[in-house]
């Protein structure tokens, strides 16, 4: 590193442009949480008011005015249970596609991952008329199905990316010892590929969180609101959009989020990329 | 699984001739599918489904449950509309706008950060903006923007503007909001991909250009950025696809306006089949969408992905 000073571009410069960025990315994050600190009716003013009167009010008026309880249940209920049916039908199909050879492979893995590319307003019609015969509108069971639908590509190429990093001649010892081909999968591709799985699941975990459209369009009361969309119905008639508690929301489901990520972040770009990236 | 059975299992086939466990050339040819078919017919549910759902729904005229078959009228009144012209416009103007100064904000911090000592740090920093719900940052903005007056405010305070801008008044004004928004939000899913691409690639050889008198900008014009190029494809090729179905800060920061100006497709769709409740002729424009969807995926995704080790 040392032989790099006098080429590299000069340190004021380096710092100057990344720390502007981290400027921009920091600011708006800490004025929304004091946005959350505050009463409601210091935020919208003629004047911004930059340092508030802090207070906890929203925090509480989010648990007392809203069924935040029902919100929170119906996101992780909805979320774990799309990642568990994601898992179960992406580790075959991964597995299928990174070790076998047979006709159709890579169209079948193409069909697969072109479903990631499909706008959501697209399928919603069609996804809320069928959901509507099935009787499962305003049900987390019907945010299950639709969040697994939607990260099952993804995360049947992450886990398929790191699938082909293990090498087959593990597999073929444990073939010469007898051991089936569902035997090798569950007991020597599995546990080698956690970390391919637990990124796969992190990832889908937060898309989910995040989902807005079909949630919006499938749930109508606080039995199937997620907090994604809960968000957006703080408005309270005559009073408008309710800041302070969207803000608490907000901070509350980034959290987890977070912790999720810094455990993961070594394997980020992998995950993003559906294992294009290694690194 | 205990570990009795497997025990059992073991002693078997110790016990029989190995080639006694082997499967029928049959079952082994179709072992592959039947691993592939549950994930497959569950996104078939899921796509197939709808997609002939959307097109047999685009013939007709639907008013609540009575369907009255139109033809192809529905597509005919899509392709006059300047609605639906404008809404293809408006994605295009927010999308490629908002993909372009993404890559150029990434690549450029990623070219600074990918050797800096603390780059780890940097990387945590950059990523928090991503870390939030997409409706929440869609309400940090609109409050920024319009609610609250905040991106007013400073600029007057530096003074660039003598009195506050109407950020949804303005058609300009509208999209730079959404494309804020974006950049915001999802540079960073650019900027971890690139700095990973940099890191991983050969660092020997930029060493030996280095050496051979490079400076450092040509170094990373002429040897890392081609080097890693294909990554940049596939990145770019990601982050346009959840742009342009760029939904929800629509729907909570503009709404459409200022006379429809920022109403993109997906926004159009909704609009039509959820609030003029006119499903007939939103399932048509859902038809056009996933042809031009599967076109595009087609010629220029395609050759980016490929499933098994070759």
């Amino acid at each position: 590193m040392k032989s790099l000073r006098g080429r590299a571009p000069s340190k004021i410069l380096r710092l100057t442009i990344l720390g502007a960025w981290a400027l921009f990315c920091l600011l708006p994050i800490l004025w929304f949480l004091s946005i959350g600190l505050r009463p409601r009716t210091e935020i919208i003013l003629p004047q911004p008011l930059y340092w508030p009167t802090w207070t906890v009010e929203a925090w509480n008026m989010i648990w007392s005015d809203w069924p935040m309880g029902y919100y929170l249940r119906n996101s992780i209920v909805a979320v774990l249970g799309s990642v568990v049916i994601d898992l179960a039908l992406a580790i075959p199909a991964a597995y299928a596609l990174a070790r076998y050879r047979f006709r159709l492979r890579e169209d079948i893995g193409f069909y697969i991952l072109s479903t990631r590319m499909m706008a959501p307003a697209v399928v919603a019609i069609p996804i809320f008329f069928l959901l509507r015969n099935l009787g499962l509108l305003d049900t987390v069971w019907a945010l299950m199905l639709v969040y697994a639908a939607m990260n099952l590509s993804l995360v049947t190429w992450i886990i398929r990316s790191y699938m082909l990093d293990i090498p087959s001649e593990i597999e073929d010892a444990a073939r010469t010892d007898g051991a089936t081909d569902l035997k090798i999968l569950v007991m020597i591709i599995v546990p080698m590929c956690l970390p391919g799985i637990i990124t796969a699941a992190v990832i889908a975990v937060i898309f989910g969180i995040n989902e807005f459209l079909f949630t919006l369009l499938i749930a109508s009361t606080k039995s199937a609101y997620t907090l994604s969309v809960a968000l957006a119905n703080f408005t309270g008639g005559s009073d408008g959009v309710i800041y302070n508690a969207i803000s608490m929301v907000a901070f509350l489901a980034f959290m987890p989020v977070l912790v999720l990520l810094i455990a993961i972040q070594n394997h980020l770009s992998r995950g993003l990329t559906m294992g294009a990236v290694k690194g | 699984m205990s570990i009795a059975t497997t025990n059992n299992g073991r002693a078997a086939s110790a016990a029989r001739p190995r080639i006694y466990r082997r499967r029928s050339p049959l079952r082994r040819k179709l072992f592959p599918y039947l691993l592939v078919l549950p994930a497959v017919a569950y996104l078939l549910g899921i796509t197939l489904y709808p997609g002939i759902y959307a097109m047999v729904q685009s013939l007709y005229r639907v008013k609540f449950n009575s369907w009255t078959f139109i033809g192809l009228d529905n597509y005919e009144k899509l392709f006059a509309d300047p609605e639906f012209w404008a809404s293809l416009w408006n994605t295009l103007v927010i999308g490629a706008s908002a993909l372009a100064l993404e890559f150029v904000i990434a690549m450029t911090l990623a070219a600074f950060a990918y050797r800096d000592p603390w780059v780890r740090g940097w990387r945590i920093i950059f990523l928090l903006p991503m870390l939030f719900m997409p409706s929440a940052v869609s309400f940090i903005w609109k409050l920024a923007f319009n609610d609250g007056g905040v991106v007013s405010d400073l600029l007057m305070g530096i003074g660039v503007i003598g009195s506050p801008l109407d950020f949804l008044g303005n058609v300009w004004l509208a999209r730079l909001s959404l494309v804020i928004t974006d950049v915001w939000q999802w540079t960073p899913f650019l900027f971890i991909i690139f700095v990973a691409a940099l890191q991983s690639q050969d660092m020997e050889i930029e060493e030996a250009a280095r050496l051979d008198g490079a400076r450092w900008s040509q170094i990373f014009w002429n040897i890392s950025l081609p080097l890693i190029a294909p990554i940049v494809a596939v990145a770019l090729v990601l982050r346009g696809i959840d742009i342009v179905t760029m939904f929800t800060s629509v729907f909570i920061i503009t709404g459409g306006t200022p006379g429809g100006a920022t109403e993109t497709v997906s926004y159009f769709i909704y609009r039509t089949g959820f609030k003029r409740f006119d499903f007939g002729y939103a399932s048509a424009a859902s038809v056009v969408v996933l042809v031009a969807t599967v076109i595009l995926a087609q010629t220029f995704v395609k050759r980016f992905f490929k499933s098994g080790r070759d």
